[in-house]
């Protein structure tokens, strides 16, 4: 366990170096832009425009789900989403890509990872607190169950730390891992309940979709922005997403810790 | 005087993999079994403050790995490293990041030093008056002669304040005036009493400003002495080399180089003795990691196997049969 606690120390003792390298890389990402920041909406926008139209409009033909319409179920779903998905491509990578920066100074490579995470979580609180509003705007308001959001948010957190730590581990040494992890991201999308109503399957496929832990989230996230159940009702499913993601993070930083020394010999 | 740096039985060797998958057996499994070049072989030296150092040496005689140890880059294979203060390393591909632009990478590495916004700002005029670049400094540093670079490299290294200074070949590719610059820069240092290490295949140049030379011969320390005892040496070494013939050349070299993937001549105690201490540790280590690995993966399965009911086996039967 002193693996863990050793990686956990680390981001907490290098927190204002992680804020102000992810702040410093947020704002050069847009910079040959001539709509800068702009495009960190624009993109989404976009893309949830695209998907509602084919699924929501084209496929659904405008029905809700169950009491709520599709367009307010949809973006609960997909704001955490466009989150989620492009953190755990780009924090996979985050070592690769800076292993040349880095190799020649002494720095925390571990913080790596949680600097894409921070520097992501820019626009997803802004993409938050627009879904609220237009929840808040729509009468859909869930009042005291979005108490339950920062705990989702720590959830998010931690998985999505373990995930990028293990994975930017991995992909540093062998690279077919982030060509995989591009691809499983791609597909995971139709396999979380994002885009349609995965709970209208037989119970059996819905717990083995539920196998994956970011189902847990963007349940969580939904429940949360929506109303509807606590996350403590489910004590089997909350049990089982706390060990995954603990084994997740234990493996992670085992191996992070063996191989990091190795990073530049690897390359 | 208080040594700065000590080095005691020092060696580095690398992996040599034959195949990509052999990468992959490392991961999975804990042997080591693979063909080792000794790229650093049983180094011990001490090195005090307000002394400058100089290194020669051939090309792949180990220069660039000594540097990269003494920085704290990579980890030895054996034997034990003790240095007292920060290190800065300043090579020739100095860390930057070619698609931002000068201004972009002093900040960028200040930061990634730990320093703070005003810090940063502070030092910022400082840095951009000594490179003396001009109105490259907006540009994309992809856009810069090699000269720039190191120019760029060293302004930011030598502000962050470092303690040892590491100066890897950077010099090389700099013009007189430049090099004059760095080196009044480097004699301040110098009087500081930090203590600063130079990588130059320039003679002139390390006569000039080291007190002591240290010449690396493939991954051996040849001589470690005052600069123009070694440097004699190291030059009739150079003449009676560059006097025999290509194929003699070229046995020589073969043979050197063979001594280094064996890692023979390595004094027993040396390598041999970390050796039978370490690995009862690190079973110890792996197997309470495999224990609690098992025990998370159990917990796991076990978690997994409520939400599908309590009776998962027969949950799973309604489906199939």
């Amino acid at each position: 366990m002193n693996f863990v606690w050793q990686i956990l120390k680390e981001q907490f003792s290098n927190l204002n170096l992680i804020f102000r390298l992810s702040m410093f890389q947020e704002k050069s990402r847009y910079n040959m832009h001539y709509l800068g920041a702009f495009w960190q909406i624009l993109n989404p926008v976009i893309q949830i425009g695209i998907y509602w139209f084919i699924f929501g409009f084209g496929i659904r033909g405008g029905s809700s789900v169950g009491e709520t319409p599709f367009f307010l179920w949809f973006i609960c779903g997909i704001v955490p989403w466009f989150f989620i998905s492009p953190t755990i491509t780009q924090g996979s990578n985050s070592v690769y890509s800076k292993i040349n920066l880095v190799s020649k100074m002494k720095f925390p490579v571990s913080v790596l990872p949680t600097i894409k995470i921070v520097e992501n979580s820019f626009s997803f609180i802004a993409m938050m607190i627009i879904t609220v509003m237009i929840l808040v705007l729509n009468g859909y308001f869930s009042g005291i169950y979005l108490l339950q959001l920062p705990y989702f948010l720590l959830c998010l957190y931690i998985l999505l730390y373990s995930l990028t730590l293990l994975l930017s581990t991995l992909t540093t040494i062998i690279r077919d891992i982030q060509t995989m992890v591009q691809s499983i991201m791609r597909m995971m999308m139709y396999a979380l309940p994002i885009l349609w109503n995965v709970e209208s399957l037989p119970a059996f496929f819905v717990n083995l979709l539920q196998l994956n832990p970011l189902y847990y989230i963007i349940d969580g996230f939904r429940n949360s922005l929506l109303g509807g159940e606590w996350f403590f009702y489910d004590l089997d499913y909350t049990l089982y997403f706390w060990f995954i993601t603990l084994l997740i993070l234990f493996i992670g930083s085992r191996y992070h810790l063996k191989f990091r020394h190795k990073f530049v010999d690897y390359i | 005087m208080r040594p700065k740096i000590v080095f005691s039985n020092v060696s580095k060797s690398f992996n040599l993999y034959k195949k990509q998958s052999d990468k992959l057996l490392e991961i999975i499994s804990f042997k080591d079994n693979k063909e080792n070049f000794y790229a650093l072989n049983n180094l011990s030296f001490e090195i005090f403050e307000g002394e400058a150092i100089g290194i020669v040496g051939l090309n792949g005689s180990g220069k660039s790995t000594l540097s990269n140890l003494l920085a704290q880059i990579i980890p030895a294979t054996s034997g034990s490293i003790d240095i007292n203060g920060e290190t800065s390393l300043i090579a020739i591909s100095a860390g930057l990041n070619n698609q931002l632009t000068g201004l972009e990478n002093i900040e960028l590495k200040c930061l990634m030093h730990g320093l703070k916004k005003q810090e940063v700002q502070r030092l910022m005029a400082d840095i951009i008056e000594f490179a003396d670049i001009g109105k490259f400094i907006n540009q994309p540093v992809k856009n810069y002669s090699s000269g720039m670079k190191s120019r760029l490299g060293f302004a930011i290294s030598i502000h962050t304040n470092p303690d040892i200074l590491i100066v890897d070949e950077a010099l090389s590719v700099g013009d007189q005036t430049f090099y004059e610059k760095c080196l009044n820069k480097m004699n301040e240092f110098k009087s500081q009493g930090k203590t600063i290490i130079f990588i130059s295949h320039s003679h002139s140049q390390i006569k000039e400003f080291c007190d002591r030379v240290m010449w690396i011969h493939f991954g051996r320390l040849e001589k470690f002495d005052k600069s123009d005892e070694v440097l004699q040496d190291y030059n009739k070494f150079i003449n009676w080399f560059n006097s025999l013939t290509e194929i003699e050349k070229k046995n020589y070299r073969k043979q050197m180089l063979e001594d280094q993937y064996k890692g023979e001549n390595v004094s027993n105690h040396s390598i041999r003795r970390p050796t039978p201490r370490k690995p009862p540790v690190k079973k110890q280590g792996d197997i309470l990691f495999t224990f609690q690995c098992v025990l998370l993966v159990l917990a796991v399965l076990v978690s997994a196997s409520f939400m599908f009911g309590a009776n998962p086996v027969l949950g799973i039967e309604k489906y199939f049969l």
